[in-house]
Parts: C-alpha cells; sequence; structure tokens
C-alpha cells in the first residue's frame, strides 16, 4: 500500500528533530524530552488496552512498576548492561502480565477497572513492604547502565538516543500488531465479542495476548523509566501513575497509539510547567481531563483521526450499558 | 507568611517566561551537547544572569504532603536568617529558588535536578525526608555541587553514604534516640519498652540506635516492636492494642508531623498514657504538634537538640523574631533551616572566589568551626560533616502561653559514630 | 471454649474497632453501590466527598464544639455536591463505563485539589465533641467513647437506609429504576429526578461518614483515594447495588484493617486485596449482589 511510504513520509522530519535534540537543548529539556518518550510509551501500550481492545485498565502502573523494579534490581545486582535489564524487564512483566491478564480479561466493564486496580493495588503493598529487595518506601537508587561497558548511558544526552531508538522500536512493534490481522481482530472482539466468538474466534485468547502486550511494553517503559532516573520508589507503582497514563491516552486520543504520545507530552509539559510555580497543577489537570471527556472524546489525535476516517470516536462506548457480567465460557 | 516564596517564585517566574516558553518550541537555550550531567553543566555560560554579586540558592522542601508543614517551617527559618542579614550571605544578593518534592523521592529527585541544571542554583539546602535524600545524594555527590540537608536524618549520608559536597545541619537518626537510651537506663526504672516507628528508613534507625543504646550498651529490655506502614497510617488501634497486651512498662515512638498528632492523641484515648509512660525523638512533641496533642501530650518525655523555651540569648530573640515574623511557633526545623543560611554565610565570608564553584565552596563550608545557634554552639564533625551538638531531655508541661517542652536536663554533646 | 472467650476478650479493642472503621466505610460504600446500580456509574469523586465532609469538620469546629452543626452542614454540602455531580454526568449518560468514570476521575483531581487550596496540605486531627471525649470501659478495657458513638451511630444509619430502601414506597421506587428505568419512566416516574436524589444522597452519606470519621481516621490530604480504594473493595466484595452487601462487605473490611493488622501485620494488606481478588473470580457478582441487577 502505497498509503504506508505517505505515512512515513511527514515522520522523517520529526526523526531528524529528535536525532537533533541534543545538540539544540539543555540536558535538562533533554531529560524532560526522554521523559516524555518514556511516558508515551507507556500511554501507548495502555491505549491497545483502552483503545483497541476495550480492556479499560485502572492500573497499568502494575506493569510500569514491575519493569521498572526489574531493571533496577538487575542493574543494582546482577549487570550494568543496559540490555540485560530491559529484557529482564519484559520477561517478568511478560509472566505477571499472562496471570493477572488470565484472571483480568474474564472480566468487563466496572469489575476489570477495579481488578485491575486491585492488582496495582497489591503490588504497591508488596513492594513497599519487602524493604529488603525493594528498599521499601526509602526506594532504591539504580546505578549507572552501559550499552557495553565503556560506554555508559550516564549522561542525559545519550540516555536520550538510547531511549529514542528504543522507543521507536517498540513503537513501530506496536503499530504493525494493530494494523496486522490481529489488531482488526481484537478490535472486532471489543465492537461485538459475542459474534466474534461465534464466527470461530478464541476471544478470550486474543484479550490476554493483547492484554499481555500491553504489559510488556508497559513494562519496557518501567524498565526505561528506572535506567533514566536511577531510582526507583513505591510512587512509580501508585494509583497516579496509572490515573496519569489514563489522562495522557484521553488527552491524546483514545485508539490512535500516537495520540496518547502526545498525550504525554501535553500532560507531563503541562505538569511540569505548573508545577514549577503552582503547587495545585492537579487542578488544571483535572479539568482538562473533564473538558476533554466532555468535548474532544476521541482525544487530540482522536480528533484528526476522525476526520480522516468519519469514524464514531473509538472509546468503548455502548449506547446501552451493557451489564458488566462476567464472560463464563472458558475456551483457552 | 507562606504566600511569600511563592511570590518570589512567581516573579521569579515572570522574569523568565519569555525564555520558558520559547524552550518548549525554538530552543533558546544552546547548552553544550550531551555533556557530562551537571559537570560541563556548571560554568556553562547560559546561566540566567543575575547582577554580579547575586547568588541563587536552592531550596528542597515539600510543600505538600505528610511534611508541608516541616517544609514551611524550613522556609522561614531560612528567610528569617535572611532578613536578618540584609538579604545577603557572605556579602551576595541571594535570591532563593523554592523547588517542592513531596515526600516523594522521584519528585524530589526531578526538583532536584531542576534546580541544578536549569535554575543553576549552585548551593542547594532543605531536604525534610531520608528517602528524598536518598534519592537526591549522587546527584550531588556526582556534580559536586554542596547540598546542606536541614533535616534527613538518614545516618548513611554522613556515614557510608557520606560525600566531600554533603554536608547536615539537623542531626543523623541515631542520635536523639541513643541519647534517649542512655538517659532511659540511668533514670527510668522501667522494665522492658515497646518500640513504634514507622515503616521507614528513619523510623528503623531511630529504633536501631534506642536498641543499641538501651539494650546492647545499657542491658535494658525490649519486649517488641512493631513497624506501622508510614504515611498512611492515621488510626493506630490495633498497634496500640499489641502494645497494651504486650506487658511492656512503657512505650518507645518515633513519629512525626501529622502522625505525631494522631499517635499521641490515640495513645491517651485507649487509655495506655496512665501507665506507661511515652517517650521518643523530640519530634514526637515538636512545637509545631503540641497545639494539637493538647492535653495528651502531657508528661511525654523526648530527646532533641532543641526546645524552644531553652534558656540562651539567641534563642531568646530567635523564637520572639520567628514568632512575630511568622506568627507560628519556632520549631526546630526552621532552626536546622536557620543554621544551614548561617553555615552557607560564615562559609562564603571565609572564601573569596566564585560562589558558583562547587568545590571550593564545599571546601569552604567544611572549614567553618563553630555556629552560634539558637540550638547552643555547635560544630560540624570535619570527617562526617553532621553536627555535634547537645541534646536535652524534655517533658511536655504546662508553660505560660500552652504546652512547652520544657528543659530537664543537659546530656551533654553527642557525635555520630560515623560509621 | 474458653479459650474462644480469651481471644474474644483479648482482641474486644480490635474487633470494637473494626466495627467502627466498618461502619464508617458502610457511609461510603453505600453511596458508590447505589449509584453504580442505578445509573450504571461508578463515582471516583466519592473519596473526594468524603474527605470534603471532614474537612467541613475541620472548619467548623476545629475544637469539638459546634461539632452537630458542622455535620448539619456537611450532610447540606454533601446534598449539593450530589446535584452538582449527577448533572455533570447527565451530558454523558449515553456514553459508556469508562468515560462516565474517567470523568468522575477528573472531578475527583479537582475537588482534591481543591480542598488542599482551601484547606491547606497540613495534616489535620480533629477532636471529638467534649461530651463524647476520653474514653470508656468496655469489657474492663479503655475505650474511646468516641468511636462507641461512632460504632451506634453506624447501626443506626444502616437501620435507616435498609427500612427506607426495601421497606417504604420511595425504595420501592429507586429499586424499581435499578432493574429497568425503561418501565418505570413509562408509568410515568421522572427517572431522572429519582437519579439525582440518589446521587445527592450517596454524596450526603459520604461527607456525613467524612466528618464522624474525621476524628478517627483524621483530615488529610491523600484520605480521599485511600477511604476510595477501601471503599471500591466493599462494593466489589459484597456486591454492587446491594445494602446489605454493603454493609457486610464493610465491616468486613473494616476488621481485616483492624483485627487482620493485630494479628498478622506483615500480610494484612494482601489480605484485603487478595481478598477482593478472590470473590471477583469466584462470585464476579459479590457475595450479596444480584446477577440480574448488577
Amino acid at each position: 500500500m502505497n498509503a504506508v511510504a505517505t505515512a512515513w513520509l511527514p515522520r522523517i522530519p520529526a526523526v531528524a528533530v529528535l536525532a537533533a535534540l541534543p545538540l539544540l537543548v539543555s540536558d535538562f529539556r533533554l531529560g524532560v524530552v526522554t521523559e516524555i518518550l518514556i511516558f508515551g510509551l507507556l500511554a501507548a501500550s495502555l491505549d491497545l488496552l483502552v483503545g483497541f481492545s476495550g480492556l479499560p485498565s485502572l492500573g497499568h502502573a502494575t506493569y510500569f512498576g514491575v519493569g521498572g523494579y526489574a531493571a533496577a534490581l538487575v542493574a543494582r545486582d546482577l549487570t550494568g548492561n543496559v540490555l540485560a535489564g530491559l529484557v529482564v524487564a519484559a520477561v517478568v512483566t511478560l509472566v505477571v502480565a499472562l496471570v493477572t491478564g488470565f484472571l483480568a480479561v474474564r472480566t468487563r466493564g466496572v469489575y476489570f477497572l477495579m481488578l485491575t486496580l486491585a492488582f496495582a493495588q497489591l503490588l504497591f503493598s508488596l513492594v513497599q513492604t519487602w524493604t529488603p529487595v525493594t528498599g521499601g518506601s526509602n526506594g532504591m537508587s539504580v546505578p549507572s547502565v552501559d550499552v557495553w561497558p565503556g560506554t555508559s548511558l550516564d549522561s542525559t544526552g545519550r540516555f536520550y538516543l538510547f531511549t529514542v531508538v528504543t522507543v521507536g522500536l517498540c513503537y513501530l512493534l506496536l503499530r504493525r500488531l494493530v494494523d496486522s490481522p490481529f489488531g482488526r481482530s481484537i478490535v472486532g472482539i471489543r465492537e461485538n465479542e459475542a459474534r466474534m466468538r461465534s464466527v470461530g474466534y478464541a476471544t478470550l485468547r486474543y484479550k490476554l495476548a493483547a492484554f499481555t502486550v500491553a504489559g510488556v511494553v508497559g513494562g519496557l517503559s518501567g524498565g526505561l523509566f528506572a535506567q533514566y532516573q536511577r531510582f526507583i520508589s513505591p510512587g512509580n507503582v501508585a494509583f497516579q501513575i496509572s490515573a496519569l497514563a489514563l489522562i495522557m491516552v484521553i488527552v491524546g486520543g483514545v485508539g490512535t497509539l500516537y495520540g496518547p504520545a502526545i498525550g504525554a507530552a501535553a500532560v507531563i509539559l503541562l505538569r511540569d510547567e505548573l508545577s514549577r510555580r503552582y503547587e495545585h497543577w492537579e487542578l488544571i489537570l483535572g479539568i482538562v481531563f473533564a473538558l476533554f471527556v466532555y468535548f474532544l472524546p476521541g482525544g487530540l489525535g482522536g480528533g484528526a483521526q476522525r476526520l480522516r476516517s468519519r469514524r464514531a470516536p473509538m472509546v468503548a462506548s455502548h449506547s446501552e450499558a451493557a451489564p458488566p457480567a462476567i464472560t463464563q465460557e472458558i475456551d483457552l | 507568611m507562606s504566600e511569600r516564596p511563592v511570590d518570589l517564585s512567581r516573579r521569579d517566574f515572570l522574569k523568565r517566561v519569555g525564555l520558558v516558553g520559547a524552550a518548549m518550541g525554538v530552543p533558546g537555550v544552546l547548552a553544550a551537547c550531551g555533556g557530562e550531567t551537571g559537570e560541563e553543566a556548571s560554568p556553562s555560560p547560559t546561566r540566567p544572569t543575575a547582577p554580579k554579586g547575586e547568588l541563587r540558592i536552592g531550596l528542597l522542601v515539600p510543600l505538600s504532603g505528610t511534611y508541608a508543614s516541616l517544609g514551611r517551617d524550613m522556609q522561614n527559618g531560612f528567610r528569617l536568617y535572611l532578613d536578618r542579614h540584609d538579604g545577603e550571605l557572605g556579602g551576595h544578593k541571594v535570591q532563593v529558588v523554592d523547588a517542592e518534592t513531596e515526600a516523594n523521592p522521584e519528585v524530589g529527585l526531578r526538583a532536584a535536578r531542576r534546580l541544578l541544571e536549569e535554575e543553576r542554583t549552585p548551593i542547594v539546602t532543605g531536604v525534610v525526608s531520608s528517602a528524598v535524600a536518598a534519592g537526591v545524594r549522587d546527584l550531588f555527590h556526582e556534580s559536586k555541587r554542596p547540598l546542606i540537608v536541614s533535616n534527613a536524618g538518614a545516618n548513611d549520608l554522613t556515614r557510608t553514604k557520606r560525600s566531600p559536597h554533603i554536608f547536615r545541619t539537623s542531626f543523623s537518626n541515631w542520635q536523639p534516640s541513643f541519647s534517649l537510651g542512655e538517659w532511659a537506663v540511668e533514670e527510668l526504672d522501667i522494665e522492658g519498652f515497646f518500640i513504634i516507628a514507622p515503616d521507614y528508613g528513619a523510623g528503623h534507625e531511630a529504633a536501631e540506635a534506642f536498641r543499641q543504646s538501651y539494650v546492647e550498651e545499657g542491658r535494658g529490655r525490649v519486649i517488641s516492636e512493631r513497624f506501622p506502614p508510614f504515611g498512611t497510617t492515621q488510626d493506630y488501634q490495633p498497634y496500640l492494642s499489641q502494645i497494651s497486651e504486650s506487658g511492656a512498662r512503657g512505650t518507645f515512638a518515633f513519629f512525626s508531623g501529622g502522625e505525631a498528632i494522631s499517635f499521641v492523641q490515640q495513645y491517651a484515648q485507649f487509655g495506655l498514657k496512665e501507665d506507661m509512660p511515652l517517650i521518643g525523638p523530640g519530634f514526637l512533641t515538636d512545637e509545631g504538634v503540641l497545639e494539637a496533642q493538647e492535653d495528651a501530650a502531657l508528661g511525654i518525655r523526648t530527646s532533641l537538640h532543641y526546645s524552644g523555651l531553652l534558656d540562651n540569648e539567641t534563642n531568646q530573640s530567635f523564637v520572639a523574631d520567628y514568632e512575630e515574623a511568622f506568627g507560628t511557633p519556632a520549631t526546630v526545623f526552621a532552626v536546622q533551616s536557620y543554621d544551614a543560611a548561617q553555615l552557607i554565610d560564615l562559609a562564603l565570608k571565609d572564601h573569596d572566589g566564585d560562589p558558583t564553584d562547587g568545590e571550593a565552596v564545599s571546601e569552604a563550608l567544611a572549614n567553618v568551626g563553630n555556629l552560634d545557634s539558637p540550638r547552643g554552639v555547635f560544630h560540624l564533625d570535619p570527617e562526617t560533616h553532621n553536627p555535634v551538638q547537645t541534646f536535652y531531655i524534655r517533658e511536655v508541661k504546662e508553660v505560660d502561653d500552652g504546652l512547652g517542652n520544657v528543659v530537664l536536663k543537659d546530656l551533654g554533646k553527642y557525635q555520630d559514630p560515623g560509621t | 471454649m474458653e479459650a474462644i472467650v480469651d481471644w474474644f476478650n483479648a482482641h474486644t479493642v480490635s474487633i470494637l474497632n473494626g466495627l467502627a472503621r466498618g461502619l464508617l466505610l458502610f457511609t461510603l460504600a453505600i453511596g458508590l453501590s447505589l449509584i453504580f446500580g442505578l445509573m450504571d456509574v461508578l463515582n471516583l469523586a466519592h473519596g473526594a466527598l468524603f474527605l470534603i465532609g471532614a474537612y467541613v469538620g475541620f472548619s467548623l469546629a476545629p475544637d469539638g464544639t459546634g461539632f452537630a452543626v458542622a455535620v448539619a452542614v456537611a450532610v447540606a454540602a454533601g446534598a449539593a455536591l450530589g446535584g452538582v455531580l449527577a448533572a455533570a454526568i447527565h451530558p454523558i449518560r449515553r456514553r459508556g463505563h469508562l468515560d462516565q468514570a474517567l470523568l468522575t476521575l477528573g472531578i475527583a483531581f479537582i475537588l482534591s485539589d481543591l480542598s488542599s487550596i482551601i484547606w491547606g496540605e497540613d495534616f489535620r486531627a480533629l477532636p471529638p465533641p467534649s461530651v463524647l471525649a476520653g474514653s470508656t470501659t468496655v469489657l474492663g478495657r479503655p475505650y474511646p467513647t468516641y468511636r462507641v458513638a461512632v460504632i451506634g451511630v453506624g447501626i443506626a444509619l444502616a437501620v435507616v437506609v435498609y427500612v427506607l430502601f426495601e421497606r417504604t414506597m420511595l425504595g420501592a421506587t429507586v429499586r424499581a429504576a435499578v432493574s429497568d428505568h425503561a418501565m418505570l419512566a413509562a408509568l410515568g416516574t421522572n427517572v431522572e429526578a429519582v437519579f439525582g436524589a440518589v446521587f445527592a444522597v450517596g454524596a450526603a452519606l459520604a461527607t456525613f461518614g467524612g466528618i464522624i470519621g474525621a476524628p478517627v481516621l483524621g483530615v488529610r490530604p491523600g484520605l480521599d483515594w485511600d477511604v476510595l480504594i477501601l471503599a471500591l473493595i466493599v462494593v466489589v466484595v459484597g456486591g454492587l447495588g446491594s445494602i446489605k452487601g454493603a454493609l457486610v462487605g464493610a465491616i468486613l473490611i473494616g476488621e481485616v484493617q483492624s483485627l487482620g493488622v493485630a494479628l498478622a501485620p506483615d500480610v494484612a494488606a494482601f489480605v484485603l486485596f487478595g481478598a477482593m481478588a478472590a470473590v471477583l473470580l469466584v462470585r464476579p457478582e459479590g457475595l450479596f449482589g444480584d446477577v440480574t441487577a448488577a
């Protein structure tokens, strides 16, 4: 499809700007951009759940936190290799996401919201109390990481470039996934699960797969964040992270993948700008959030998408509130 | 009172508004590309240029969360020193840049980065929570910028993690608890203590130091210990029940701020106060929480390096000026921050060079010698940079205008072992 | 047998306290549960209402005097806020759960931050009214009088709510609205008015819980999220839309938080969320949830 080429062309300047950024801005701002990229990835992974699979998670911080602590422990106790840290983060979140997802995808609606919230709170209690390993509420310092010995990523500029590459790759992976037949299937399941099941889809398996991929990518973003901050604490698993990620998705545009990255930029810049001179940035954030729900349910990215495809906003909306019953069949 | 710092940062913001706004779109600042964090950043020519002689100092304090009131006291203490010295430290006109840490190491680290990398404040002081201190320690150590901790008591900060660039005008967690344990052995006829402290670094360190002096060196007995979750426990009943069932005869408690209010009140409400004397590091009945604790606090004995009722001239004028300026009682946190300002002042008076030269300033800070503090004269241990200071046993009693920590005994100077 | 009696004796205070906490949670959970059962709206701003109730108490009765007036003001403020919330949700009634939950999440952020703007960031303690200050002896052990009163008020409230919803015409209307709005509307009842009323009552109960809970739980920023999460667990365990479920769930969670912490301090937090996950998996409609009403 030629559309691929046309979709790629406008991205070239964006990539060029990203690559040249270390030459242009101060370390502090480069750090902010790094943070935006990392949270953008977290938000994109959450969008795979909220936007594409119709599985609105209130506990995506679970995977961000698991990945973060896994990468932190690798750096502290095993090796300073950045890739090793990320691979372990991915593997550990894969396992956690499989187990929690196995339970969660059987529920729907509000029950799904609450179960994901419960998992995140469980993990929060765990890292808070398991002091010998996690440092408890004091958190733990993470040694600086390197690509291979001698090429340490301890400078803001280098870590930024590494983040650009990693986040870029993960984003492309997500993009491919949602454009694949699998991606179309999960959208189909979101729209009408019973029908997809009747035509022979093992819908739970699809949902679990989407949940797990979202978890792993979220875990990677958590791992990156721990390596970047060189510090991790229970704050990384707190409800606020889940809520912040959701806000990014909503502001950026549900079901677009790139929208949440824009949302991440908007939310983090807003937070940084507001919080430095005004303690009550959450108020503004809440207002912005509520306005988006009312007036721009597709978010910033969703608006553009709607213009293009003239489709209804991709929020998982069912005109009549579906009873949040549990799906009883086991077809895994 | 608490408005003032906000005003300041707002004015500060207006000055830089163009720059900041531009930075989001077109980068307005051309910093060295991807240099080593901090090290190359310091001599950068792009430092928002203050008139010569002006000095920017970062104040890293929580303005929200558990420790908000401590943060405010520290802002006030620092400000009082400036007000008394024409807004100057060591001959430099000082501009204070506030940065919010909450009690959250992540937020603290971000705020510290902003102070060093964006605001370009060559000297930073503050830090209430030990978790935040642990989070920012490497940043200051590696970028060789002086950090004067004016509260966080984590022992490590002046022990295994000590740094030539980190100073402390407050205390190590070891100090108040260890001194209290020694006193308890000698003067309290109590068979067996129950230890309770929040489940975080400082809580465990306080409990450990008390154990060390009371049990290991004093042959006293600790019946049991409990560590309730930090920052979220408001109802201490389950723990109070355990205390009353444990058979202990007294309670050692380490709490501060809002937790100290709840714990002390509930300790009385559940009827433990009559039979089991309550002792602890002095934050338990700090001047900032006494009013809210009301009569429940009467009779609690604590050890601390300060009391608002200390009978020396420096303290009396400090307390009077402080209360007049801010309308709230002078607390130990205000004193510690006041002394941080004093330390910077004395160091910069001795040091004629560039106040932004981190290593030279650290050197000067280390050589200040005695400080005339409201807590009494003290100095920093040249080895660890932790204060060597007198501790006092205080008891909560009714005084002229409400409750106060009346000094019972001068325990002499305590120096953290440093290992 | 004697061992059991001894055990109860030793843990009287913890058991009582679990009851007090549970009943406080009930005031929050009941509103959450009814609002969800009736309108399918998960009101994540419910914790903020609780906190606002507590702050009203702190503002109007900082030393315990004038507590009764403060309670009345808190309840009125809660009802008003509930009406505002219902109106805020009205335009997006036709959208999914997620949008409504997100809107209330946004509102929760707003209310939460507004409270810290108005009341500051300090942790506050609210003394009980002076008649209820001090301790009473319960089974030979001192126990704060105020908490005894909280238990009494909580039980009375539970009875009133139960009778109101299960035994009166008004309650029947509401229950009818829960199971079939369309039918009720066809019969000429103004369903929107019923929704608004339930939202107002639910919110007023939350602020009521907040103010009477303040002397027990304290008043501080962040309390809103803590109690919200607990109340969500209560509702999930008890069953959405069920009064009995909210009561049993609340007392269960209260006891886990009190007795559980006393008996097994290290695992109490896990028991809480573990119980919720287990109930969701085994009996997803909750212990007392009606499958059809959920």
